[in-house]
């Protein structure tokens, strides 16, 4: 029933706005209620024993929606809820003037039960139920302002070309290609699930067999599987190559990328991959190492992609979302470690993401908040701005320093615990994980600063349009706001990998690149416009693959007329011939006829002779 | 039973009440597929003798099992909303086509012959009684795409009956020779069927279902077709196909086993290349039936896939029911509401019908198997490739067409209802061209978490 709840009110309470937001448009009150509701069922989730909750679905199957309560799922339950509630809260001022309240909310309602449905869930049916809600949820946020007539909601300078590349995306291209590239990763998971539900007859995550499914497909087939189950976290966590998807998305409003890029989404995908880690424990498994080595550079990757390329980006959003890419890589690439040096990794992974989550959700928020006040995407903004948007500076200040690694604020601790994990596997893996890392963490300090500093500091001059928003600086700030008791939590978990001295020295040059970001935040070269165009990966989405896709389209429609032609003209034709020589030979000619029969009788005495005709 | 003979109340009654006979057609579907539900969900079997034939026929009688429950009420629910549709969108084609509302009259004769042959088809016990059926549903949609399709219509009927009438006289060879083998045409007493006649059935089923290279009528019928008929057509007439080829397989899937490669590759290759053409259409109703060709696709590989194959052929056919019903109508609303047809026309149409683009949204969620009983359909048919072909080629190919399936959904959603609007001034939409869609559509979401009875029924009628 608790679960029913759980689930359900934030869809049903949104009902109302759906129905009837045309007429009253004060209603989507109701939906932040349903949040509420969620919120508090999450938390009294929380302070239940550990264990599992069954709901029968199909028991002739054996599948069941199975619940489960543990440090990752509690944890993060009240995370989406609460960071889902505060955006609500957020969104009751920022939507108030626009022209699909009711999708809005019951999208932004759908995304936050299904997430809170993956993030519960112990049955990987009932997760990819969650799943595609996910996805179809995301869909439909991303191409919210469908009309594709506002430019504040495209992405990209509107009408430049890059060679044969647009380089400006609208509302609903964007849905679209989420909703594919999700698609692409999302088929080959449900087949990882169908195959798991083949070995082990069993769907609970908690209960599978694990050893039993391993040895039973030997090296191979365990590649095989984790690597199609984990296409559905890569590509809705958006690692390379994956990840154009993301930098789109930010087509959607403001509140939708924050929660998109906080605690739901793209943080689904990092999540699913803890919780799988957490139940495999690969520790136990050799034949688990190719997949976590992989997983370990491809999360590297994506990582210093993400943030060297928010180093070139000019957008506001699209800056927050390539950061997001980098921190979604590092969440896979710790995580990956637990396959050396156990369940810690995973913690330390999660832990990263929690303060990512509220960080980041801050970030968006008060992009969002910059954009309605200067009605520009781009980061502009300099000391006159600060001064009449304070709360937001100091929001971003705060969250800046909090989530770059800076010491002592909250990322610092978590980063320490990196530092010390990874200095443990180097006997494993080598040096290059470290540099990589710690590359990672310098960038990453140095395009928040610049982020700041271009907002608040030293960008252009903005006309700003204030109209004395509450609500939103309201909910950035308590946001923010809770970053800081969780800095002291993690002092008390990390103080003593956080005072080692080469995580003091990481720490110090971390300030450094901070302190640089912020006192020359741009710098015009060729290199920094490749950085800003993403280094063209979106040639692979709008070039290469649909270019491939339509020849194939072209090879079946060629296929198609020609079936079409032979079917509907040749054969009709070829009767009508038949027919009109069938008719040619009733000439009325009375020799004609005698001439044909004798013909005929010849023709069977000779068949007849030929087959020596004995009677 | 007595759900079996509801129906014939609304054929009697619905030409006499003419404009009205929606109604009665509308209550006297929704209560044989209520009952039906009922009986999925108590898993009844029972037999109804009508006449006795001479051998090799023998008994003429109906028969109802959980697969036949499942197939009739999927039937009766769509039937049964698609009348309700009918009315408004009929109306408008009528005085498109300079008819009086007399026409209904006609109009509900054929169409309640039609539907209630189709429902009648599924509870058939005798396969002479069933190819009778399979008959007479194809003369009766003949005649409406006939008498009230779009464009080229006498043509296109013409092409369909053909092309039907060739696959019926293949099916009909193939059962005749059945019953010289067995002595009999009673379904639950065939014993084996020569390959000859399994071979005769599959390949009238493989016109009717219809597999690539078969497929070219298809597109013609369904788009020329008034939508209410393609919304009986493409969701229920086409994948009856797939439940004779269901019913054969139960008896002897001898056929099907010894060709199960090539019969898979076979419909990837139908599934894939229809999911690729429907890329490149223009009309929106032809669209869609190449989406249904690609649909069937998927029927042709699971019921190579052994006894996951089987529930993935029996969910995947309610599935594609709801989900096209809903996108056939959704098209035809758009027709009757602003009379396009054409995709370069449209684009941004949420902005003048949204109720009609949210439907079609659910429609394609039903078709990718997003958040509906299309899910379960999926998850079927790749738990039947591992079951039968192991981890390899094969399941990476089911992986690629579920992908495609999902692409040109979300892709025609793009290019019909999303991007700048064109313009068109808001007009009222009636409400029967809507609510109708809605409610299969928030069916198929209940029947996704309330799956189990349909589970349990398929799970009774493979032991």
């Amino acid at each position: 029933m608790i679960w029913l709840i759980l689930f359900l009110s934030p869809v049903i309470f949104s009902l109302p706005t759906v129905i009837a937001w045309t007429y009253r448009r004060n209603l989507s009150i109701s939906s932040v209620v349903g949040l509420l509701i969620s919120l508090a069922v999450t938390i009294y989730l929380y302070r239940m024993p550990e264990g599992f909750y069954t709901i029968p679905w199909l028991p002739s199957l054996g599948i069941e929606f199975r619940f489960v309560l543990d440090y990752l799922s509690k944890n993060m339950g009240v995370l989406t809820a609460l960071i889902a509630f505060l955006i609500g809260i957020y969104s009751l001022e920022y939507m108030r003037e626009d022209y699909r309240i009711g999708w809005y909310w019951f999208f932004f309602n759908l995304f936050t039960a299904s997430m809170l449905l993956v993030v519960y869930s112990d049955n990987l049916l009932g997760l990819l139920i969650g799943w595609e809600g996910l996805g179809l949820a995301s869909w439909a946020l991303i191409g919210h302002w469908f009309r594709d007539d506002d430019e504040l909601s495209y992405v990209g300078v509107l009408g430049r070309k890059v060679g044969p590349l647009k380089m400006f995306w609208s509302p609903s291209f964007a849905g679209w290609r989420a909703i594919s590239t999700i698609r692409i990763g999302d088929m080959p998971m449900f087949l990882g699930i169908a195959l798991i539900f083949a070995l082990a007859g069993n769907l609970n995550v908690s209960q599978i067999d694990w050893n039993a499914v391993f040895t039973k497909i030997g090296l191979i087939g365990t590649t095989f599987l984790m690597i199609s189950i984990l296409m559905g976290p890569f590509t809705k966590s958006a690692q390379l190559p994956f990840s154009e998807w993301l930098m789109t998305a930010m087509t959607g409003p403001t509140t939708v990328s924050a929660l998109l890029h906080s605690a739901t989404m793209v943080a689904a995908g990092a999540y699913l991959f803890m919780r799988l880690s957490w139940y495999i424990q690969p520790w136990n498994y050799h034949e688990l190492e190719p997949v976590y080595v992989f997983v370990l550079f491809l999360g590297l990757f994506s990582s210093l992609y993400g943030a060297i390329v928010a180093l070139g980006c000019r957008e506001r959003k699209v800056l927050l979302a390539s950061s997001t890419l980098s921190s979604l890589g590092i969440m896979f690439a710790v995580t990956s470690l637990s396959y050396w040096v156990g369940k810690i990794a995973i913690v330390i992974a999660f832990i990263y993401l929690i303060v990512h989550a509220f960080a980041k959700a801050t970030l968006f928020l008060v992009a969002g908040h910059l954009i309605h006040a200067t009605h520009n995407r781009f980061c502009c903004g300099n000391l006159e701005l600060t001064k009449r948007m304070k709360l937001a500076f100091l929001a971003t200040v705060l969250s800046t320093l909090c989530l770059s690694g800076i010491p002592p604020f909250t990322a610092y601790w978590v980063k320490s615990g990196m530092d010390a994990i990874l200095h443990e596997v180097s006997h494993h893996l080598g040096q290059t994980p470290m540099i990589i890392f710690v590359l990672i963490a310098l960038t990453y300090s140095a395009f928040l600063a610049k982020f700041l500093s271009l907002n608040f500091l030293k960008g252009e001059r903005a006309k700003l349009h204030l109209h004395g928003e509450r609500l939103m600086p309201t909910s950035y700030t308590i946001m923010v706001l809770t970053l800081l008791p969780l800095a002291y939590v993690l002092y008390l978990k990390f103080f003593r990998e956080g005072l080692e001295t080469s995580s003091i020295l990481v720490g110090i040059l971390v300030t450094l690149t901070y302190v640089v970001g912020i006192v020359k935040p741009t710098h015009e070269s060729k290199i920094g416009q490749a950085l800003g165009d993403r280094l063209y990966l979106m040639a692979l989405n709008d070039l290469i693959v649909p270019k491939v896709g339509w020849f194939f389209a072209l090879l079946s429609y060629y296929f198609d007329r020609a079936v079409d032609l032979f079917t509907h003209s040749s054969i009709p034709e070829m009767f009508e011939e038949l027919s009109k020589a069938v008719r040619r030979i009733q000439s009325g000619v009375l020799t004609r006829y005698v001439r044909i029969v004798i013909g005929i009788v010849f023709a069977i005495i000779l068949i007849a002779g030929w087959f020596e005709w004995r009677f | 039973m007595i759900e079996l003979f509801i129906p014939v109340i609304a054929l009697i009654l619905a030409p006499i009440f003419r404009v009205r006979g929606h109604w009665i057609t509308f209550v006297a579907y929704v209560a044989t597929s209520a009952i039906v539900f009922f009986r999925i969900v108590s898993g009844e079997v029972y037999y109804l003798k009508i006449a006795k034939l001479p051998d090799p026929i023998g008994y003429i009688y109906l028969f109802g099992d959980s697969v036949s429950h499942i197939f009739g009420f999927t039937i009766a629910l769509v039937s049964a909303l698609v009348a309700l549709y009918s009315h408004p969108y009929m109306s408008h084609r009528f005085e498109e086509m300079g008819l009086s509302s007399k026409e209904f009259g006609r109009y509900w004769v054929l169409y309640n012959s039609y539907t209630y042959s189709m429902l009648l088809l599924v509870y058939s016990g005798n396969l002479l009684l069933l190819y009778t059926f399979l008959e007479i549903s194809l003369v009766t949609s003949f005649l409406l795409i006939h008498y009230y399709g779009y464009g080229n219509r006498r043509w296109v009927s013409m092409l369909y009956f053909v092309w039907t009438h060739v696959a019926g006289v293949l099916a009909l060879l193939g059962f005749i020779l059945i019953g010289f083998e067995n002595n009999t045409l009673l379904i639950p007493l065939l014993k084996s069927i020569p390959t000859l006649a399994w071979l005769l059935v599959f390949l009238g089923m493989i016109v009717k279902l219809p597999g690539l290279g078969f497929h070219i009528w298809l597109p013609y019928a369904h788009a020329e077709a008034p939508t209410p008929v393609s919304a009986l057509l493409s969701p229920l007439t086409v994948g009856l196909a797939g439940y004779i080829l269901l019913r054969l397989y139960e008896i002897d899937p001898s056929f099907i086993l010894s060709h199960r490669t090539a019969i898979f590759i076979y419909g990837f290759l139908t599934s894939f290349v229809a999911g690729l053409l429907v890329f490149r259409q223009k009309d929106l109703k032809r669209l869609l039936a190449y989406s249904t060709v690609s649909q069937m696709g998927y029927i042709l590989m699971a019921i190579c896939l052994g006894t996951y194959g089987v529930f993935g052929v029996i969910v995947q056919y309610v599935s594609h029911a709801f989900g096209k019903a809903i996108l056939f109508m959704s098209a035809g609303s758009i027709i009757a509401v602003y009379g396009l047809r054409n995709l370069d026309d449209m684009g941004g149409l949420h902005e003048q019908i949204p109720q009609i683009a949210n439907a079609s949204l659910i429609g394609f969620m039903n078709l990718s198997g997003v958040l509906t009983v299309g899910l379960l359909g999926e998850f079927f048919i790749l738990r039947g490739v591992l079951e039968v072909f192991g981890l390899g080629r094969m399941a990476i190919l089911v992986v690629l067409v579920f992908i495609l399936s999902g692409l040109y959904s979300f892709y025609t959603m793009k290019n019909v209802f999303y991007g700048k609007p064109k313009g068109y001034e808001v007009k009222r939409v009636p409400k029967c061209l809507t609510v109708p869609l809605f409610v299969i559509g928030v069916l198929s979401i209940a029947l996704l978490f309330y799956a189990d009875p349909i589970v349990k029924a398929m799970m009774g009628v493979v032991r």
